[in-house]
């Protein structure tokens, strides 16, 4: 008899459950709705504003002096490559101290990790804007700020690919008597390569994006520009470095892709 | 260094022609073209940064002084104030708010569309590919200049910023709607099609269903991202808590800051350890 009836509970339970999230839902969107006075007549009517303004403001682009965004660009370039390459090698430093099977101390994992988590939990144009007040406007804030969020973002990345090594290398080491630096150069690192260049590709790109961002809050790069054009209505200024943006983005992806191919 | 093994030792070397002793007398033990094409690339990593280092003009000044600037800043930041806490925690909720509408609009519009995309499923195949090259441009754009010009052209306010917000979010999820689509596989479609089910009935009965979980796994997955990015939003106007961080920052005012960043933190660490929590539990089922 009561198998009979299970399934039939069963399945009114779980409609039960169903309706329950979706009131649940219902009930946050008008909470949401409410509490910032979203008023969806006047963003559905924001919406055709808003592409009449992309399409008619906004394009053409102007293709004018090309040579004054060549400075940016490449500023954004330089960002980026010294940015992956000094946060590769402190992320990597931080890594091995802070992966659950390479770190010479639970302390220091721990403390590491804290650190680790904190600033990349605070998005990075936080740490950008404070920067820009401690340095100045310029590139240096920009740069930091890249090394800084880049370091952690990698350190925690690195961190995770370590620990799913296998083990059996390190083991094997272990019990011919290899000390922490030889197992680390044999066991470790000839298994983590690949992990490592694709997390710092990965992270290439990610500055790419960054450091066009950064320059919103004054720490240089091509974003400076492009807050200047928009402040100054110059639109037809901001999508021609937008559309610079999209082809150095897609250009950066298509080159990491390559790479990519070429060394797994 | 090491002793020879009295394998080595009798090992006469035209037996082995793959090992190759190096003068030091070790069997090397790597790929040959692996370990070529890393020092190729480290090689290559290195120039590239030495010639962008040397591009790069950094003032040794402007380094000094912001240096010598930073005790001042932290001991400001050390005394955190809770003076602020309420107007924060406003802003907070309210940068929540804008990443959940933004996240409940974008499924409705990508759910409808990532069945127009995926390949298995899609009425009209040019519409598709259209699209697609569509989204690849949208998602190019980093989303904060999306928001930019959202602002620019509805004002600040959150309103702005959901407007901002939805074009990248949509264009993620409709892309990771589409593979999950194409990879539950043809027979489900298959089936239903030769027993005379209509699109509609092959979407919302056949393929809906079974994707729901996975689909609930990339938008919590998305909401994490999406919470992180609003923050950063009101940075730029869009509303939310980024407004006040900025405003405490350009006023000197780094003891609330202190507070506005910690609050940030707790936040993002909290969604997205929910948001891991459901995903493990949506993958356990």
């Amino acid at each position: 008899m009561s198998q009979v009836v299970t399934p039939h509970i069963q399945q009114r339970q779980k409609k039960a459950k169903h309706m329950v999230s979706l009131a649940l839902l219902a009930g946050a969107l008008a909470f949401s709705i409410w509490y910032v006075k979203f008023d969806l007549i006047e963003f559905i009517s924001g919406i055709p504003l808003f592409l009449n303004f992309l399409f008619t403001d906004f394009l053409p682009p102007n293709f004018a002096n090309m040579d004054s965004y060549l400075r940016p660009v490449l500023d954004t370039l330089i960002f980026a490559v010294v940015g992956t390459f000094i946060s590769s090698a402190l992320g990597l430093v931080i890594a091995f101290l802070m992966a659950r099977n390479t770190a010479p101390h639970p302390a220091v994992r721990i403390v590491l990790r804290g650190i680790v988590s904190f600033v990349r939990n605070v998005p990075f144009l936080v740490w950008a804007s404070l920067l820009v007040v401690i340095f100045g406007v310029g590139a240096m804030p920009g740069l930091f700020s890249l090394l800084v969020f880049g370091t952690c973002f990698l350190a925690r990345v690195y961190a995770e690919s370590i620990e799913e090594l296998d083990k059996e290398a390190t083991e094997a080491l272990e019990a011919s008597g290899a000390t922490y630096g030889q197992i680390i150069k044999h066991a470790i690192i000839p298994q983590f390569m690949p992990g490592y260049f694709s997390w710092t590709l990965f992270m290439f790109e990610i500055n790419i994006r960054a450091s066009a961002i950064l320059g919103l809050v004054g720490a240089g790069g091509i974003g400076s520009n492009l807050k200047q054009s928009l402040d100054l209505f110059q639109y037809s200024r901001a999508s021609m470095i937008i559309v610079i943006l999209i082809v150095l983005i897609l250009a950066v992806e298509f080159l990491t892709q390559r790479i990519r191919e070429r060394i797994l | 260094m090491q002793q020879q093994t009295s394998f080595q030792a009798y090992s006469p070397q035209q037996a082995q022609p793959g090992v190759q002793k190096t003068s030091g007398g070790k069997i090397r033990i790597g790929h040959r073209r692996t370990q070529r094409q890393t020092r190729l690339f480290f090689a290559a990593a290195a120039v590239l940064f030495l010639v962008c280092l040397s591009l790069l003009d950094l003032s040794w000044e402007q380094f000094r002084s912001g240096i010598a600037g930073l005790p001042d800043i932290m001991s400001k930041v050390m005394t955190i104030s809770f003076h602020a806490f309420p107007a924060l925690l406003d802003g907070m909720v309210t940068s929540l708010i804008i990443a959940f509408l933004t996240v409940v609009i974008s499924v409705v519009i990508s759910i409808l569309l990532a069945f127009l995309i995926a390949e298995n499923i899609t009425p009209f195949k040019w519409a598709g590919r259209a699209l697609r090259v569509v989204l690849l441009v949208i998602r190019t754009v980093p989303t904060t200049i999306w928001v930019l010009l959202a602002v620019a052209s509805m004002g600040f306010g959150s309103m702005a910023g959901v407007l901002g917000l939805i074009f990248p979010t949509s264009s993620y999820l409709i892309k990771s709607f589409a593979a999950q689509i194409e990879e539950s596989g043809d027979d489900n479609i298959e089936a239903m099609r030769a027993v005379g089910a209509s699109w509609l009935q092959i979407v919302f009965k056949g393929l809906l269903p079974n994707l729901l979980l996975s689909f609930l796994a990339i938008i919590s997955f998305r909401f994490e991202m999406e919470v992180a990015e609003t923050v950063m939003l009101g940075m730029v106007g869009a509303g939310g808590i980024g407004v006040l961080l900025q405003d405490y920052i350009s006023y000197y005012e780094f003891a609330d800051l202190a507070m506005g960043i910690i609050i940030v933190f707790v936040t993002i660490f909290a969604v997205e350890l929910i948001s891991n929590r459901v995903r493990s539990r949506l993958a356990r089922r």
